[in-house]
């Protein structure tokens, strides 16, 4: 018996996985978690071809696993089907570029205003929907100029923690490394901004398997040099935090030493949030805040669930004066990263999103806050509602000025 | 810089948990509730059967902790009904009646009515649900319980695809968040059953609908409706779940879902650690006292060492001392001598937990 078989056997059918699938609420032929994930997944072990296309349709959300009674790990098993399962050749091309939004940023940050400007005329997206089955509905997210390549500190002599700032804010938003480096001053932690490279949630969402591998060890590789010169890792990606603190996933586990540097990375990534609520609960967070008037409504994602870590943006927001702040808790976006952007599953993801959407309307804020990059899109797209980054919003407490 | 802090920490999401940590947070103590799944309640009816309540001893701290829990699902919007000395007849998944005396109002209102006509209607598609089968046992059942209630069947579809087979999860979700659905569901309802005195369906009103959203789902439909019980997970049960964690979050509770507490740490006259296994390193916790309410899982946290509880709600050590001050259990775990007494031993125990938990508050300078 595989030690992993075990995890099949764990699953009691209870369909509790069922109740929460973001998809499979909204989708009528959609299997649902508990066929795709545990039941499927015996067949497959019996070498059973099982392919399904459905499996293309899980948005990689581990809503499913989280609230398992048992502890399967159900989108897991779909994540494995998902590699093996044989694309069309139009969707093989889309989701080999969605599988790599660090090629994309290399390549679309050459000359940004060109990619911007060529992304956002109607023409160009109709293109796209036409040869490559991308939705002509949503706007891509602006690129910027990447800083330079190299390490950037806050000036102390001996940084503590490196930053994983992922490929969003790499290549979309760098100003956002810069404040997270100064939140980490401010809360007396010397931070380097990593020079690394995609986290491989993308390449998983997109069963590229080969490409997640190779993305984790070289990852694994810088990371875990840091952490044996003493450093530990911050995030604010949940996508990202949730890649690293979940060692990679089942990706390396047939080789023992990757496993073991994924284990090292894991047991020492944080989440910004999660590191500065510590320091609240310590009493040694800065609360240095000036008076913010501002109505906020936080949206937590789904990869900052499956951390398990609570709330911490949402209490340290609450703590600065004169905001108010909504836990919006309603459910996903149905963004899920590069899923919205397929235009076979647009309505899914719209459909999806309603919920929360409605969720935002009724607490009415100047902003939606929430620290996922599509999550914000999504949000934007189907609210008009302005969002922001929980790190501008707490950098703008400290700063004094009044946000956006 | 490793911890969460907090008056009270609840291990367990089942009605002993939910309790237990509404218990605490109305004595405004800052409340963290640590589970992996829903408690296993969502697999039955979330009932209490009247022999349970006999076999718990109908004391008076039992009243009040049913008082205090029916409360609680009243303001979180799924009440509960109660009939303790009598009990209702209430239908089985299997169309028998049992006598219960604690149920949420939506199963309640399925209680056989004397010389009323029932309409039992299915849903095409659904394969979970026989309204048939249903109507004839509960026919030939009814008279045995000396009811004069009479069932006939129905069936209705959906003009929307919910899937084939028919999920219930569906329906519920598009239930929860479409006023047209609802609209479309009552017309049709209203056109099978013309005659009928009230209806009876499957559970499947909302995942997470309140008792007004029900209510008014009613006066759309002009009867009443009672829900019967399903395979699980059982809707009535989860909306219960749902609802319950709702109000608790709103009167302030924390939840940590989704990983379980891998190790306690008792130390003399300080606040109790707890591990819990999320991904990468472990999260902390820690609280002035602690609630086990995870039934097996308490019990294997306690190093198998547990032997039994006293009054105060202590786990004993084989020497029969109590393990520690701060640390209580709660439901059915360890609760041997109990007998089948189920959802009654969760709440009185979780209700007892709870208060006694949060009386420790303050006893320790190591905050």
């Amino acid at each position: 018996m595989r030690a992993d078989d075990f995890a099949i056997d764990n699953c009691l059918k209870c369909s509790i996985c069922n109740t929460v699938c973001p998809v499979l609420s909204v989708h009528p032929q959609y299997p649902g978690p508990k066929q795709l994930g545990p039941e499927m997944e015996r067949l497959r072990r019996e070498g059973i071809h099982t392919d399904s296309k459905w499996v293309e349709y899980c948005l990689g959300c581990h809503r499913c696993d989280v609230v398992c009674p048992n502890q399967v790990p159900v989108s897991e098993m779909i994540a494995v089907a998902k590699a093996e399962h044989v694309k069309t050749p139009v969707h093989q091309l889309r989701d080999w570029w969605f599988a790599r939004p660090g090629l994309l940023g290399e390549l679309s940050t050459i000359v940004p205003s060109v990619t911007n400007f060529g992304l956002s005329m109607k023409p160009a997206r109709a293109l796209m929907s036409k040869l490559i089955q991308i939705t002509p509905e949503r706007k891509f997210p602006a690129y910027t100029k990447p800083s330079p390549r190299k390490a950037e500190t806050n000036g102390k002599e001996r940084p503590q923690f490196v930053f994983f700032p992922g490929c969003f804010i790499r290549y979309n938003r760098p100003d956002l490394a810069e404040k997270v480096v100064n939140l980490m001053d401010r809360n007396g932690f010397g931070t380097e901004v990593a020079a690394t490279d995609c986290c491989g949630v993308p390449a998983v969402a997109n069963g590229a398997a080969d490409l997640a591998r190779s993305l984790a060890r070289t990852n694994i590789k810088a990371l875990a040099a840091q952490v044996d010169a003493g450093r530990r890792i911050v995030t604010t990606c949940s996508s990202c935090g949730h890649m690293l603190k979940t060692g990679f996933g089942s990706l390396l586990s047939e080789d023992k030493e990757l496993a073991e540097g994924a284990r090292k990375v894991a047991d020492n990534t944080f989440d910004l949030a999660e590191l500065l609520m510590m320091q609240s609960d310590e009493g040694k967070l800065n609360t240095d805040f000036q008076k913010t008037d501002v109505h906020l409504a936080y949206h937590a994602p789904c990869h900052q669930k499956s951390q398990g870590t609570g709330r911490p943006w949402y209490h340290l927001l609450g703590q600065v004066p004169g905001v108010s702040i909504d836990d919006l808790d309603a459910g996903c976006c149905g963004m899920s990263g590069t899923f919205g952007f397929k235009e076979e599953k647009y309505d899914v993801s719209m459909a999806i999103g309603q919920d929360l959407f409605a969720s935002v309307r009724a607490s009415d804020p100047q902003f939606v806050v929430t620290e996922c990059a599509t999550c914000q899109m999504q949000i934007e797209h189907g609210t008009a509602v302005n969002t922001m980054h929980p790190v501008e919003v707490l950098l703008q407490a400290y700063e004094g000025r009044n946000s956006k | 810089m490793e911890s969460n802090r907090y008056d009270v920490v609840v291990v367990g999401a089942g009605i002993a948990g939910l309790t237990a940590a509404g218990a605490a947070a109305h004595q405004n103590l800052k409340v963290a509730l640590v589970a992996t799944g829903p408690g296993s309640f969502v697999l039955g009816t979330s009932s209490v059967k009247a022999h349970e309540l006999l076999e718990a001893g109908q004391t008076h701290e039992l009243s009040e902790a049913i008082a205090f829990c029916r409360e609680m699902a009243r303001l979180a919007g799924c009440p509960l009904e109660e009939d303790a000395a009598d009990g209702r007849w209430l239908p089985t998944l299997l169309g028998a009646f049992q006598r219960v005396a604690l149920a949420p109002r939506a199963l309640w209102q399925a209680a056989p009515r004397e010389g009323a006509s029932a309409a039992v209607v299915g849903i095409h598609g659904l394969t979970t649900f026989d309204e048939n089968f249903m109507a004839d046992r509960l026919n030939e059942n009814a008279r045995r319980i000396g009811s004069s209630c009479i069932y006939t069947a129905h069936q209705i579809s959906f003009t929307r695809d919910f899937g084939i087979p028919v999920s219930s999860v569906r329906v519920a979700k598009c239930f929860d968040r479409d006023p047209s659905f609802r609209v479309e569901f009552a017309s049709a309802l209203r056109k099978a059953v013309s005659g009928a005195q009230y209806i009876l369906l499957p559970g499947l009103l909302g995942m997470n609908s309140s008792a007004q959203q029900i209510a008014e789902f009613e006066r759309e439909v002009g009867c009443a409706i009672g829900e019967l019980p399903t395979l699980p997970p059982s809707i009535p049960s989860l909306r219960l779940s749902q609802r319950l964690e709702g109000y608790l979050r709103r009167a302030g509770v924390e939840f940590f879902r989704g990983y379980p507490v891998e190790q306690i740490e008792i130390h003399e006259d300080s606040p109790i650690r707890l591990q819990v296994a999320s991904p990468g390193h472990p999260m902390i916790l820690r609280g002035e006292s602690v609630v086990l309410a995870s039934g097996q899982h308490s019990a294997s946290l306690l190093g198998g060492q547990c032997a039994g509880r006293d009054q105060q709600m202590h786990p004993l050590t084989a020497a029969g001392s109590a393990m520690a001050q701060n640390l209580f259990v709660a439901g059915s775990l360890l609760d041997n001598g109990s007998g089948n007494s189920g959802e009654a031993i969760e709440i009185l125990t979780g209700y007892r937990a709870g208060t006694l938990a949060a009386a420790t508050r303050g006893c320790y300078a190591g905050r």
